[in-house]
């Protein structure tokens, strides 16, 4: 491992087979970057009405490409590409086996590929093969079964590709028994138990219902029971999104601002409270789906509010972290401090941006969770306004950002420029803060989100300042904007990745906490415990609202009319089926 | 405190927000700030931005 006064030897040097695993997951990444991105810019200018190049009943295919290109293949690639790096750097060995790296790289990148032939298949009328089902995909919008088997494809790739670095944890702990988990193995290893757990959800509803439906195995699909498989799933992707960013936001960059972390104690709690708390929350996306009980969205909204601790705590540890740095590096003052951040760097002047643009993301995602608040929001522009600031910015702004540091080490070159780095994450920062403005302001008005033709005949949208015109420029400049921002980005790694070797191309020294893991309890680094607690909160979150879907929403595979749910339909189908299984396991053991 | 490039890009950039917003905050004061007030305030705030960096940015007399 480097140290500060460090061996010359970068990364690519010390693993060059993982170098190679990684900058194909970063390719693949930055590819649907700038596919999602383009499609992104076309919708923008089309329903603000400015430029229309396409028809409006390609909107969805346009929509469903950025979200699917984006919000799961962009991520996720860059997510795996980083957490093999995190995993071969913190404990300083090679993946148990190269082969089997590339194994769960060309798995994903195969579903990838099938995924994305379904949705841009939507573009080809005669082709007959569509995925208009936007990046939420249930039912009962209905996709090509290319699209699903693609994307269970993906899903077990993940899963794979968690499996490699558990197998490096094995290792490293048979020769290191005893000792703490290294920083960034525990948020590896913590965002992938988060995600294990998570993924059921998604899996059983592909495997066992939208792949059948889609060939025709199956006739219907219980609708309300594959929304809510899904956002069992889709909100703790949230976090799977966000946990490498805050990786980066808690071991990186406080080394960019020319400090240490402020506590390691502080970010393995804050992993574990994720782990705990990312999926007992995902039935708040479905506050005005009818068949859910009231009383279930109301538990679902106060497990959310707790969600806000880890958060909080991640604010504060970043900038306590960044305080020290700039104050390492002569800063003074209350707020003068700030000055003496190196705001030249790319690398943490966009992380920086990102955190703040995410403060904001929080405020309006507690608008989100509230549920009788959410109402006034509820599939209005607000909620794209609203994930465009999280995933969009703390989450891709920090993975750009983080991409000036990272890139360089594993291609043994300098980061090609600078200025054009920092104009990049300036202008992503303008931008977004120009369309999603205008995007929370246009929902306040309840203008709807997921359409191409966002108007109503007879019905005008009023605003309480500003006009409607305004805010469809205004989306349609943070737009061009963001676009040009990721050209930019795309450029300069490029020519990165191209540029000459250089002994030293970046320091990728990661210095101590200032309060290291030796003064918290060991009991953190109990994976199985915090485990076994997480299963424990998703059943008991879950059991009775699932109960209540089948029940009373005609049977696992519908077919009926889903009529509102209720706590008693819930406990009375529990009670019947352990009864039930009670009594046949009685006659059997008799 | 030298103004560096970098510092001055930072600085426009944290404005965009502010202006957007102060007719949302004068809203609440009853007072309706038409938009080209806000390009005129950001205009005049670019141009306060240039002549500082001419006299303490990089390179200038005042910063060395």
């Amino acid at each position: 491992m480097a140290t500060a006064s460090g061996p010359a030897r970068t990364f690519v040097d010390r693993f060059p087979s993982e170098a190679g695993v990684i900058k194909a997951n970063l390719l693949v990444s930055f590819v649907a970057l700038g596919i999602g991105a383009f499609f992104g810019l076309v919708q923008a200018l089309h329903r603000t009405d400015i430029l229309r190049v396409i028809d409006s009943a390609d909107y969805y295919t346009m929509l469903t490409g950025h979200g699917v290109l984006l919000a799961i293949v962009f991520t996720i690639f860059f997510l795996t590409g980083f957490f093999h790096w995190a995993t071969a750097r913190s404990l300083d060995r090679p993946a148990v086996s190269t082969l089997y790296s590339w194994a769960w790289f060309g798995l994903m990148t195969t579903g990838t590929v099938l995924a994305t032939i379904a949705i841009l298949g939507g573009l080809v009328p005669n082709l007959g093969i569509s995925a208009d089902v936007l990046f939420t995909f249930y039912a009962p919008l209905q996709a090509h079964p290319i699209f699903y088997i693609g994307l269970a494809m993906f899903i077990v790739g993940t899963w794979l590709a968690g499996a490699d670095w558990f197998l490096s944890y094995r290792a490293w702990r048979s020769d290191n028994k005893g000792e703490r988990i290294p920083l960034q193995m525990f948020m590896v290893l913590t965002t992938m138990i988060m995600w294990y757990l998570a993924t059921l959800g998604v899996a059983v509803s592909v495997v066992f219902f939208l792949i059948p439906w889609s060939l025709g195995l199956i006739p219907s699909v219980n609708p309300l029971l594959t929304r809510t498989l899904f956002w069992y799933f889709g909100h703790p992707i949230v976090y799977f999104w966000l946990m490498p960013a805050y990786m980066m936001w808690y071991t990186i960059l406080p080394k960019l601002s020319g400090g240490r972390l402020f506590s390691d104690p502080l970010a393995r709690v804050v992993f574990l409270l994720f782990l705990l708390l990312s999926t007992p929350v995902g039935i708040h996306h479905q506050y005005l789906d009818p068949g859910i009980a009231e009383g279930f969205k109301f538990i679902a909204m106060t497990n959310t509010m707790f969600l806000l601790l880890p958060s909080l705590l991640t604010a504060f540890t970043a900038v306590a972290s960044m305080e020290h740095g700039a104050r390492q590096r002569g800063g003074e003052g209350y707020l003068r401090w700030l000055g003496a951040l190196p705001w030249r760097d790319p690398a943490f002047t966009g992380m920086a941006l990102a955190g703040i643009l995410f403060a904001a993301g929080g405020f309006s995602g507690m608008i989100n969770a509230g549920m009788n608040i959410n109402y006034l929001i509820h599939n209005t522009l607000w909620v794209p306004g609203h994930f465009h600031l999280t995933v969009g910015t703390a989450v891709a702004l920090t993975m750009m950002a983080g991409s000036y540091w990272l890139v360089p080490q594993l291609t043994g070159t300098k980061l090609y420029s600078r200025p054009i780095g920092l104009l990049q994450v300036i202008m992503w920062f303008v931008g977004m803060v120009f369309m999603s403005n205008a995007m929370h302001r246009a929902g306040l008005a309840g203008i709807p989100r997921r359409t191409a033709e966002p108007q109503y005949q007879n019905f005008e949208f009023l605003t309480p300042i500003g006009s409607i015109f305004e805010l469809r420029v205004q989306i349609a400049l943070g737009g061009t904007l963001l676009f040009l921002s990721v050209v930019l980005f795309l450029f300069n790694i490029l020519l990165t990745s191209l540029g000459e070797e250089s002994d030293r191309p970046v320091d990728e020294y990661l210095p101590e906490p200032l309060s290291g893991p030796e003064g918290s309890p060991r009991v953190l680094d109990n994976l199985g415990l915090w485990t076994g607690i997480a299963v424990v909160l998703v059943i008991l979150a879950y059991t009775l609202p699932l109960a209540g879907i089948i029940q009373n929403g005609g049977g696992l595979f519908g077919g009926g009319l889903p009529i509102p749910a209720t706590v008693s339909a819930g406990l009375d189908f529990v009670t019947t089926l352990v009864t039930t299984t009670v009594n046949t396991l009685l006659e059997v053991a008799a | 405190m030298k103004l560096t490039k970098a510092r001055a890009l930072v600085i426009i950039a944290f404005s965009v927000p502010i202006a957007i917003e102060l007719r949302t905050v004068a809203g609440f004061f009853n007072i309706d700030l038409p938009l080209i007030a806000i390009a005129v305030i950001e205009f005049l705030f670019l141009a306060l931005m240039f002549v500082l960096y001419g006299l303490y940015g990089e390179g200038s007399e005042s910063a060395s």
